[in-house]
């Protein structure tokens, strides 16, 4: 890593904490994909909790505080941790969330007996703790980062070699197992991912946020594409972009890194959540009343179009009694024809014009067929697994269709 | 009172307040809600800190509820978009509204006298220093206020021990007699909320999930009455604290984590020997089936080769 | 007693319901008299239980009304039993046979306050007439799915309601407990005027059991007394072409 160090404009440990950072977001983004797809977001969480009791004992063991032996006991801390949370969860009736829970805890509980009997016993000073709780970006070391670099090279090498039968594995469980997919292996294996990620983690961001990073990436990535292949990829570029950003932001501001980091993570998903094109709030909500609109108008031109076949042009009021539809609608369907100029009003009596008539026309000829196929769609005998759309059948389904139905329809009619 | 009475006492009332709780979170499969909410209270606390200058413990009550129902309201609103499933919204909200916390603390601790130490850790070790002048009186003050936090939710409870029960049990029933699902969850999570607070300062938020969840998931494993249940992890949690703080003083080691760890441990046992749902019960009950079916076919075929 | 149309234990209007872009209901007009066992029937995926659902007030809908005993549904859910679709229940949930029956008397007790003892008495009634009895300190995942099916009618039973609203409610029940709940419902409309509302697949069961009916393809097809509704032309009309319940499959024996 040291070349890209030396290329960032910054001070040397600026680079370094960015560096770092980024590292740790390319690998919580594609590794944290392995729990958020599933939906065990919150493994994550646990995970990095139960590293704790594996930390105090490599420190125990090791009597100092060299960072790789650590970090194994980290790791080692965290797989035991996944085991248990699988096994109560097979084995009892327990359910997934009290089985985190329950790992996270317990493991967490353990941990801090441990830290506080090295305390007691002189050995170092409990403030071990708050750095793996929060994390210390700051204090990263060229060879930290290097480390970093090589484990998340690695992990994400297995991710890539491994895609189709992860994709698999994540999708279908049961399918893949019924095509010879070691199933359990390949759990097993996302999980031990998953931990290297966490591991990573721990030093720049701490335990409680690194569930934060290993989120943010898989839910931004997930509003802006469908695939799994460049999921990952969109979810490990915008893991190091957070990371990065995060981690320059918290240095020039100087203040705490891990919590930057997260509170630029998550306003990076939430405005993907709300602003990705053709999925976000923001769009679907925009597309909804549109939608609510136009079938609030045609819905009030056909009862228009109904109360003027039977009898002489209502009022607003006469029409509101006929179409058994709110007021306020009525007139907010109104309003809206009015504006296309599909109603003229003579007085305070409603009449259609010209091309009122015509839109009525068209607007009940579209029910008719969506009856016609909600019907007789099935004598259609479509080749493939076609469902058109309601609201524009003719287009959907094709005009030779379209009149094979009517036709149907048409016999079906009492003449 | 000795010391030693005291901090038991004041770590059976948290974790008396934690585990009538408990029981609910998991039944309705929202025992993370619990951890989430106990983390993103942080805020509330400097929040109240920053305005109000002061410790007082109704002002943060106050400030630690805010941010609880802030905390619920924005996972339930980011699962209502259905674009982010619910374990992820848990995720997504909790981390940020901790990160807020822990600046808060880092920007303003000077002024504030507040530490990360006393509330995620907690030290209930000072509690029989801590006293409060009751007219005349010295009470000491994580007892009277466990005591009463204890005695709300109790009280809470049995005021809505059939709201509580129906909502999770059948919450599509709950929603046809107009007992709101969503009224009662928040309800409960406010009092989540109020009770990690006030339990901060003795055992610290991580801890206050250990004995938030974990005696009530043993208790869970141990009956099949509801009364039972809440019973049950309130009593575990009596005995955890008790042991606990016997096992901290042996080894010189954090109370409330050894009361966790206690916990944890008698979780592990409910999970082996519990009489009905233990992994030897069951492994007993499966063997002595099949060796009934075994010595059932075994007749059988005596009884056809007899026949033949 | 015979079916009473003048006011209906359930009538909806105009009723639409879309779940995102596609409707699950489309402009429905139907109505459900008193006093009478009515059936809603439909392929699946035609909306019936939306159509319970947003009849109820439970789900919104998107236009139309709905009445119940000529009063708006909001107003008249007191006079409503509904017993939904089985899905969200727990079966682990720490609870008996007893503490789920008494969940009927909630509502008259309201928020806050125990039920009474007149509710307990009730309640025992209720267990005692679906036939679990035997069972009211039983832990309700411990019972076959036919009891359970019984615990949940004595709950509806529990309630006092004068409509009685059931979804899919012998999915996963036993032959035998579904005629003896059957019976029971027939019972209460006999001998209590009560009226039931129900979404079924089995149209045998329509046929022989239910007065009224109304058959649901996200639209209403046709709605009316057994016998004039369920036309073989009117099935085909919902089914398509898998016309289940069509004449041959109700008269000729299956010949190899």
């Amino acid at each position: 890593m040291g070349p890209l160090i030396d290329l960032l404009p910054l001070s040397y440990t600026e680079s370094v904490v960015v560096v770092g950072a980024a590292v740790l977001g390319v690998a919580a983004g594609v590794l944290g994909a392995l729990a958020v797809l599933p939906r065990r977001s919150l493994v994550g969480d646990a995970l990095a909790h139960s590293a704790l009791p594996g930390v105090a004992i490599a420190f125990l063991v090791t009597g100092a505080r060299d960072p790789a032996s650590l970090l194994v006991g980290a790791a080692i801390a965290g797989l035991i941790g996944a085991f248990m949370m699988v096994g109560i969860e097979r084995t009892s009736r327990i359910r997934p969330d009290a089985a985190i829970g329950v790992v996270l805890s317990s493991f967490f509980s353990l941990g801090i007996v441990l830290l506080t009997y090295i305390g007691t016993t002189g050995n170092a000073q409990q403030a071990g703790l708050e750095t793996y709780l929060f994390g210390q970006a700051a204090g990263l070391l060229e060879r930290d980062v290097n480390v970093m670099a090589v484990i998340a090279a690695l992990s994400i090498a297995c991710v890539v070699l491994a895609l189709r039968v992860i994709k698999t594995t994540l999708f279908d469980r049961s399918f893949a197992a019924s095509v010879g997919v070691p199933v359990r292996v390949v759990e097993l294996a996302t999980t031990a991912l998953l931990v290297a990620a966490i591991v990573i983690g721990l030093r720049a961001v701490g335990a409680i946020l690194m569930v934060a990073m290993l989120i943010v990436p898989t839910v931004t990535a997930r509003q802006l594409t469908h695939r799994l292949g460049p999921l990952l990829a969109l979810a490990g570029v915008i893991g190091a972009s957070v990371g990065a950003t995060g981690a320059l932001l918290s240095s020039r501001a100087e203040i705490p890194t891990g919590p930057v980091i997260v509170l630029v993570g998550t306003a990076v998903a939430v405005a993907a959540v709300l602003l990705a094109p053709g999925r976000g709030v923001v769009w679907r909500w925009a597309h909804r009343r549109r939608e609510r609109r136009s079938a609030l108008s045609s819905g009030v031109l056909i009862d228009l179009e109904t109360a003027l076949h039977a009898g002489p042009p209502p009022t607003v009021d006469e029409l509101v009694l006929a179409s058994a539809r709110p007021r306020g609608d009525v007139r907010r369907g109104l309003r809206a024809l009015d504006r296309a100029g599909l109603i003229e009003r003579d007085d305070d009596r409603l009449r259609l014009s010209e091309s009122g008539a015509a839109a009525a026309h068209a607007a009940l000829d579209e029910r008719r067929l969506w009856s016609a196929w909600l019907e007789h769609g099935w004598r259609l005998d479509l080749g493939d697994a076609r469902e058109p759309d309601p609201r524009d059948l003719r287009r959907t389904l094709g005009d030779e269709l379209t009149d094979r139905l009517l036709g149907f329809d048409a016999e079906a009619a009492p003449s | 009172m000795s010391d030693a009475m005291i901090i038991v006492l004041t770590a059976g009332l948290t974790a008396t307040a934690l585990a009538l709780l408990g029981p609910f979170l998991v039944l309705r499969r929202v025992a993370l809600m619990g951890d989430a909410v106990s983390h993103a209270v942080l805020p509330g606390i400097v929040a109240a800190f920053l305005v109000f200058q002061t410790r007082a413990p109704l002002v943060v009550i106050l400030g630690a509820a805010a941010f609880a129902l802030i905390c619920v309201l924005a996972i339930e609103a980011l699962r209502g978009t259905g674009l982010v499933a619910s374990d992820a919204a848990i995720g997504l909200v909790f981390p940020a509204l901790f990160a807020l916390g822990v600046l808060g603390i880092h920007r303003y601790a000077a002024n504030i006298h507040l530490d990360l130490d006393s509330t995620i850790y907690g030290e209930i070790a000072f509690a029989p220093f801590r006293t409060l002048d009751l007219g005349g009186v010295e009470v000491v003050r994580s007892v009277l206020i466990m005591g009463v936090v204890a005695a709300v939710n109790l009280g809470l409870i049995t005021l809505l021990w059939k709201e509580l029960k129906v909502t999770s049990f059948d919450p599509d029933f709950a929603r046809s007699i107009r007992f709101s699902p969503t009224v009662v969850a928040r309800l409960l999570l406010i009092a989540v909320a109020v009770t990690a607070v006030t339990a901060f300062e003795s055992v610290g938020a991580i801890l206050v999930v250990a004995l938030l969840i974990v005696p009530a998931a043993a208790a869970y494993l141990m009956t099949d009455r509801l009364v039972a249940m809440v019973a049950i992890a309130v009593a575990i949690g009596w005995v955890s604290s008790v042991v606990g703080y016997a096992g901290a003083v042996e080894v010189d080691a954090s109370i409330a984590g050894a009361m966790g760890l206690t916990a944890a441990v008698i979780f592990g046992i409910a999970l082996l020997a519990s009489p009905r749902h233990g992994l030897i019960a069951r492994a007993v009950r499966r063997a002595r089936t099949r060796r009934a079916v075994e010595r059932a076919l075994a007749e059988e075929r005596g009884a056809q080769g007899a026949g033949a | 007693m015979a079916p009473a149309l003048d006011i209906p234990a359930l009538e909806v209007a105009h009723l639409t319901v879309s779940y995102g872009s596609t409707p699950a209901l489309w402009d429905v007009d139907a109505t459900f008299p008193s006093g009478a066992m009515s059936a809603i029937v439909g392929p699946n995926g035609s909306g019936k239980s939306t159509l319970i659902a947003a009849a109820l007030g439970l789900v919104p809908s998107d236009s139309g009304r709905s009445t119940i005993f000529g009063r708006p549904a909001k107003e008249a859910m007191r006079r409503v039993a509904y017993v939904p679709q089985r899905e969200s229940v727990d079966w682990d949930f720490p609870i008996t046979v007893r503490e789920v029956v008494e969940m009927g008397r909630y509502a008259e007790a309201g928020w806050l306050r125990r039920i009474s003892r007149s509710d307990r008495a009730i309640v025992d009634g209720a267990i005692e007439r679906v036939g679990m009895a035997p069972y009211s300190r039983r832990q309700i995942g411990q019972l076959s799915g036919g009891q359970r099916q019984r615990v949940f009618i004595a709950r509806a039973l529990a309630q006092e309601a004068d409509l009685l609203v059931f979804d899919e409610p012998f999915a996963g029940v036993d032959a035998r407990t579904e005629a003896a709940l059957l019976s029971l419902l027939a019972q209460l409309r006999d001998r209590e005027g009560r009226s039931v509302v129900m979404v079924h697949h089995d149209l045998q069961t329509v046929r022989s059991m239910v007065d009224w009916v109304l058959l649901l393809n996200v639209r209403a097809i046709a709605c009316g007394p057994v016998a004039s509704t369920m036309t073989p032309d009117n099935l085909r009309r919902v089914y398509g072409a898998a016309d289940i319940g069509a004449p041959a499959a109700e008269g000729a024996a299956w010949v190899p």
